[in-house]
């Protein structure tokens, strides 16, 4: 096994990539993927278009004369206002027109948009994304593809890396709609402690050295984990837990999955008005975003995955995976072999946005900050209101949420005249408290009140080491709730939850 | 093995017939995203103003978009728009508003959504499909294009030691896909109408499960403008496989990005103003699927925009019955997620009132299966002028599609060999056919300039236990085609044809 000394900092980037020539990360891969292909056809093209003047009759792609589209244009908001996002919401604001043609020159094409492509995406987009990457993250030497989305670019790695009766890691509470995506492949998750500021990197690294591959199969390789606002618990990882992660990840060889949509929704920042003045946003803003594991990553180890989904719309179905290029290859691969590269549309909207007759990057994160006021905003109404209407009773309490979109709200069960906390369990390792009973009765209360949040047991992922020391059903006295509504939603919809809380515990 | 009773009626809908154990091990294991379950408990709550605070969605208020605009072309003249296109004709402009006045607003589009893609489309898109292709009794999902479609029925269908049945000939863009998860491919025997149903069944006949493993159950088909060959399936032949299909419990894949560009059909040329006989008219040029005959249940048809709009559209749909259809979308839920707002929005208006409508469409559609028709004659022209009378090649007239399946005349060649000897395995080949044809491709190439796609890119792999030894000619002895596409300018043609010619006579001439 081949690795790179763990203090990459004092590295020469000659010698990193010199030592990164004989990492091999085939070893990672799952037998589908090293089996891949890419797809033949698409090689004549390549060899079609090194002899200057050779005519391709090859292809079936329609030509673009055909295309039924000659120009598409995006009404945005001016980036000029002040405070962009208020100025949008409460429609004061100018707008700006940016424009896609066919036959008229911009940013791109949509003769290149609307045509057949690379499983990675356009170039231009790739690059634009590249450079934001570069001013935000300055990854050592990584290559940037296009995804539709988290959960599609998520999915596709848990393929890459993933063969049958493997074990990944997470957190042991996460975002459990792609935990069990990965089920049906034949992956099991081993779940990871966590505390009040995410996941606990001591328990990480006891799993793993204590980890029988007698008993329990092949050793986990992969890590997936949210580290900015992590769905649900709302933590973000501090950068010497991130450092620790690393290190540990390294010691034991371990792929890290870092799936960050909400790494552009940050609060508290302290973003330096003269920093703005003098560099622009984008330099204001990378100076005060959490370092990610891409920042880090002198080994090639990480695989960071990147949304349009919070930042501008879900239904953008775009985002963006950086990776070393070996794995950026056979993700193109299975890319290739699947979904295609993304729509055309998408990649026109966003090599315009970025590029000089839209936003820009500078621009598209002034967006962001305005955006993160506006979250900001009504995370801190929530708190407000969550103090003076549950908080007081005791019965419930909750961190500030320091990014994204959640609260992860703990009740206080101990007070609860029908808690139990010293029940014999009924299996093995099982749970020793009545905790699950008592959420479930409370969720439902909330339902026929008119409130909805979303109980801890959606999200946890039970342990079947054995070596867990308690099931997880014991802690899962927390509700997931949102505070991305409007201003009534949250007054009306906690002042529901106080009123509930009494009714249940009293 | 049964055989089920067929059932004439092709507008049954009582027939229940369950396929689930058609279903790979992965697409049984798969259940419903955990989170749309809560969802359905909770829309399931009678309380009328139930407030929300679990989805962690930006609200439509944050969305940086006001209006979309597109441009397209006009088709109110009925006789030919896509011509008008290309001559500065008259264009049209579609809308997407925030939440007004258009049949997809932009505060619904771009929220997340189910897996069968947004309401508003998906109910477009059916009517048009129920429309043009009277399914029996299925339902549409959308995909993000063909290539999805393909990727996503092939892992709901197969796993390792499994076989799917295909033609001879096939686009390996396609039949890679399962090829690393241990699916494996066996190809039937091909003539100029396509596959040959009674191939089909003699490969079903001889199966030998002991040597073998499971019969093979899934049949994957282009039945127009079959890539690479250009062949479209006769009604009648279509009939022979469904029966086939019955008789063996085999899955249908309909693979159909071409359906619509089919050639030298009489009706094509009326053109009626009024909209509905015009439809009427239009539907009267298009061959039945084997959609429309599926009383079964048993076949998956994939549309696409992909030929008809453009590539970069990456949407299409899924037609199939109701079982599929909920795996598909568990699948869907799973991994892409339903395609992006831009496409839904721009097809959802094309086909409203405020757009083209159907009739408009269609006649889009059919102005376009007369312009490449057009580029198909002119190739045509051009090879008969400049590689015919050469001798060494030739080729038929496609009855559908975008590409011509050239034959060359190897034998021909002074290097041409064929062994003399009887005898020997069927599928090894007994001439250098292959050699020649990779050279050819790579002097047309290198020398002349000229890219085509050589037979030998398609070719499926032969396997002595499926194939008939005698008088089977090995496949090696059958590669002896170049693929080559009209979808290209006129310019392109002529330069391509002429290169070709030249090219031939100097290969042949060395």
């Amino acid at each position: 096994m081949v690795f790179l000394p763990s203090t990459a900092s004092a590295a020469s980037a000659v010698d990193v990539s010199l030592k990164r020539s004989h990492v091999d990360y085939s070893r990672y891969l799952s037998a589908e993927a090293r089996s891949r292909l890419p797809n033949p056809i698409k090689s004549i093209w390549k060899a079609a278009q090194v002899k200057p003047g050779t005519i391709n009759m090859g292809n079936g792609d329609p030509h673009h004369t055909l295309y039924p589209i000659s120009e598409v244009n995006f009404v945005v908001p001016s980036i000029d206002e002040h405070d962009p996002v208020q100025s949008w919401r409460s429609g004061t604001g100018e707008q700006n027109i940016i424009a896609s043609y066919k036959d008229e020159p911009c940013a791109l094409s949509l003769r290149t948009a609307f045509a057949y492509g690379a499983g990675a995406g356009l170039k231009d987009v790739r690059d634009a994304l590249a450079d934001l990457n570069d001013r935000i993250h300055s990854p050592p030497n990584h290559t940037v593809s296009l995804s539709l989305g988290n959960a599609d670019a998520l999915t596709k790695c848990f393929r890459l890396l993933g063969d049958p009766g493997d074990s990944f890691l997470c957190e042991e509470f996460t975002f459990s709609a792609m935990t069990n995506a990965a089920l049906p492949l034949g992956i099991e998750w081993v779940p990871i402690r966590m505390d009040n500021n995410g996941l606990v990197p001591s328990d990480l690294e006891r799993i793993l050295s204590n980890w029988d591959e007698g008993k329990q199969g092949k050793r986990p390789h992969v890590l997936y984990t949210i580290p900015c606002s992590q769905n649900p618990t709302g933590s973000t990882l501090s950068l010497e837990r991130r450092q620790q992660i690393y290190q540990i990840a390294h010691d034991w060889d371990i792929i890290i999955l870092e799936d960050d949509p909400y790494f552009f929704l940050q609060y508290d920042l302290g973003v330096s008005q003269s920093t703005i003045q003098q560099y622009g946003h984008t330099r204001a803003m990378a100076e005060v975003l959490p370092r990610s594991f891409l920042s880090m990553d002198y080994d090639g180890r990480v695989m960071r995955l990147d949304s349009f989904s919070k930042i501008v719309a879900p239904g953008m179905r775009l985002g963006w995976v950086t990776s070393n290029s070996y794995f950026a290859d056979k993700l193109d691969m299975l890319t290739d072999s699947s979904s295609q590269h993304p729509h055309g549309m998408g990649q026109a909207f966003v090599a315009e946005l970025l590029g000089s007759n839209g936003w820009g990057v500078d621009g598209f994160m002034k967006w962001i900050l305005s955006l993160c006021n506006e979250y900001q905003r009504r995370r801190d109404l929530f708190m407000d209101v969550f103090r003076q209407k549950v908080a007081t009773s005791g019965f419930a309490t909750a961190e500030v949420p320091q990014s994204g979109m959640f609260v992860w709200i703990k009740i206080n069960l101990e007070h609860h005249a029908r808690f139990s906390a010293s029940q014999t369990p009924t299996v093995p390792g099982g749970p020793t408290t009545n905790t699950a009973d008592l959420m479930d009765e409370l969720f439902r209360k909330l339902l026929n009140n008119g409130l909805v949040m979303m109980p801890a047991s959606t999200f946890a992922i039970a342990d079947r080491t054995g070596m867990m020391g308690s099931h997880i059903n014991d802690r899962v006295n927390f509700f997931r709730a949102t505070f991305v509504g409007t201003d009534e939603t949250i007054r009306n919809g906690l002042t529901t939850f106080g009123r509930t809380l009494e009714e249940f515990f009293l | 093995m049964e055989t089920p009773q067929i059932d004439n009626n092709a507008t049954s809908n009582n027939r229940v017939i369950d396929l689930s154990h058609h279903l790979s091990d992965e697409a049984r294991i798969r259940v419903a995203n955990p989170l749309k379950d809560i969802m359905r408990v909770i829309s399931e709550c009678p309380v009328t103003d139930l407030i929300t605070m679990a989805n962690g969605d930006p609200h439509h208020s944050l969305y940086p978009f006001q209006q979309f605009m597109y441009e397209v072309p006009s088709v109110q003249d009925p006789s030919d728009p896509v011509t008008s296109w290309n001559n500065s004709g008259r264009t049209q402009i579609f809308h997407s508003y925030k939440d007004q006045d258009c049949a997809l607003p932009i505060c619904k589009a771009f929220q997340y959504s189910r897996a069968a893609g947004l309401v508003q489309c998906n109910d477009a898109i059916t009517d048009f499909t129920n429309l043009i292709f009277a399914p029996p009794n299925h339902h549409v999902m959308l995909t993000i294009g063909n290539s999805d479609g393909l990727a996503k029925i092939f892992r709901i269908f197969g796993q390792k030691g499994d076989h799917f049945l295909t033609d001879e000939f096939s686009y390996p863009g396609i039949t890679n896909c399962p090829l690393p998860y241990g699916v494996k491919w066996v190809g039937v025997k091909m003539d100029s109408g396509g596959i040959i149903p009674e191939e089909l069944e003699k490969v079903l006949i001889r199966w030998d499960e002991a040597k073998l493993g499971r019969r093979p159950r899934v049949l994957y088909l282009v039945p127009v403008g079959q890539n690479p060959t250009g062949s479209t399936l006769s009604v009648d032949r279509r009939k022979k496989i469904y029966a086939i299909a019955q008789t063996w419990d085999l899955i249908i894949i309909e693979d159909d990005p071409y359906y619509f560009l089919r050639y030298d059909i009489s009706q094509t040329n009326c053109s009626s103003a009024d909209p509905d006989e015009f439809i009427e008219n239009f539907r009267s040029t298009l061959i039945p699927t084997f959609l429309s005959m599926d009383v079964d249940g048993r076949v998956l048809r994939l549309d696409t925009f992909s030929k008809v709009l453009a590539p970069g559209m990456r949407l299409g749909w899924i037609t199939s019955n109701k079982l599929f259809h909920l795996k598909l979308g568990e699948y869907t839920d799973s991994s892409t997620q339903p395609p992006h707002a831009f496409g839904q929005m721009l097809v959802t208006e094309m086909l409203s009132e405020h757009g083209w409508k159907i009739g408009g469409f269609c006649r889009w559609l059919r102005s376009l299966r007369l312009e490449y028709q057009n580029r198909l004659d002119f190739l045509l022209d051009v090879f008969q002028r400049e590689v015919e009378p050469t001798g060494y090649a030739s080729v038929n007239r496609p009855e559908a599609g975008m590409f011509v399946w050239i034959e060359v005349f190897f034998e021909k060649h002074p290097r041409f060999v064929r062994e003399q000897r009887s005898g020997g395995s069927p599928v090894v080949a007994r001439t250098n056919t292959e050699c020649l044809l990779k050279e050819l491709f790579e002097t047309l190439m290198n020398i002349q300039g000229i890219a085509f796609v050589p037979a030998s890119m398609f070719t499926i792999p032969e396997n002595p236990l499926w194939v008939e030894s005698d008088g089977h000619v090995p496949l090696g002895d059958r590669t002896r085609f170049l693929r080559a596409t009209f979808a290209g300018t006129e310019e392109i043609i002529e330069k391509g044809m002429i290169r070709l010619g030249k090219g031939l006579r100097e290969f042949f001439q060395e």
